[in-house]
């Protein structure tokens, strides 16, 4: 295998490991953002990760009826765009404060002086 | 955790007609003594249940993944599946050819195993919060 080849497979291979858990993160901060209906989020997270995340309307349906069963999402219903109403999602009290104290332990620490001159820091 | 789901409730639905059915012809063939029949009839009866068991649950899986290992579906089928066989004796539908005792063994061992699944699902249960598998949440 050459050390190109090599690069890209263990570089895709950490992304697709990364990104898996990333996804709720990204649904979290649009619905931070304000209530929207299942498109609006998937615009939000395609368009802010720089089109790193993709997510398909299905799975994230799926994965909003999981976090509302759970109680850290719900939704209201609103005129939809000429089209049936829709479904507003928001975060929950305990939607938000998963969301405060998950990124307090563990995205915050990235903007410490030390970690951000380390991923600054050229090699 | 929400036990009783929209698919659950169709397998439901779908399983109960399909009992009937099946004691209906069960009764019927016994009666009528074409015992050829009444194999087939069983063998319908199986395939029947495991594509509606399968339909619905991987339907049910994927609106909400329920970590309970099959617990509601088997539970489900059990009372109903007996329900209707009691009550199929009691209005007197059976033929001279069944006995009611066997309904009463059959719930009895098959009972067994539903305990036997029970205390599986409730260890099982831990790993998973209000009924959705932890590793499944995030």
């Amino acid at each position: 295998m050459s050390e190109n080849n090599l690069f890209s497979e263990l570089l895709s291979a950490w992304e697709e490991t990364y990104k898996k858990g990333q996804l709720t993160l990204w649904i979290f901060l649009s619905l931070k953002d304000g209530k929207k209906y299942v498109d609006e989020i998937r615009v939000f997270v395609e368009e802010q990760s720089n089109q790193t995340m993709t997510c398909e309307i299905q799975s994230l349906y799926r994965t909003l009826r999981k976090f509302q069963h759970l109680g850290v999402v719900d939704f209201e219903t609103g005129e939809g765009n000429k089209g049936p109403e829709r479904k507003y999602y928001f975060l929950t009290e305990l939607g938000h404060k998963l969301l405060e104290n998950f990124i307090e332990r563990n995205i915050s620490l990235f903007f410490n002086k030390r970690i951000k001159n380390l991923i600054n820091k050229e090699d | 955790m929400k036990a009783l789901t929209k698919n659950l409730l169709y397998f439901m639905v779908f399983f109960t007609i399909g009992a009937i059915v099946f004691r209906y012809g069960l009764s019927s063939f016994l009666e009528n003594r074409t015992y050829s029949l009444v194999w087939i009839i069983a063998v319908i009866y199986f395939f029947f249940n495991f594509f509606i068991g399968w339909y619905f649950g991987k339907r049910d899986y994927e609106t909400l993944p329920l970590y309970d290992i099959g617990f509601r579906f088997h539970f489900a089928t059990y009372l109903l599946f007996n329900t209707v066989s009691v009550l199929w004796f009691l209005f007197d539908f059976h033929s001279h050819f069944e006995s009611i005792r066997v309904v009463y063994v059959t719930a009895l061992f098959w009972g067994i195993f539903i305990i036997a699944h029970f205390v599986i699902y409730l260890i099982t249960r831990r790993n998973a919060i209000l009924g959705i598998e932890k590793s499944e949440i995030f």
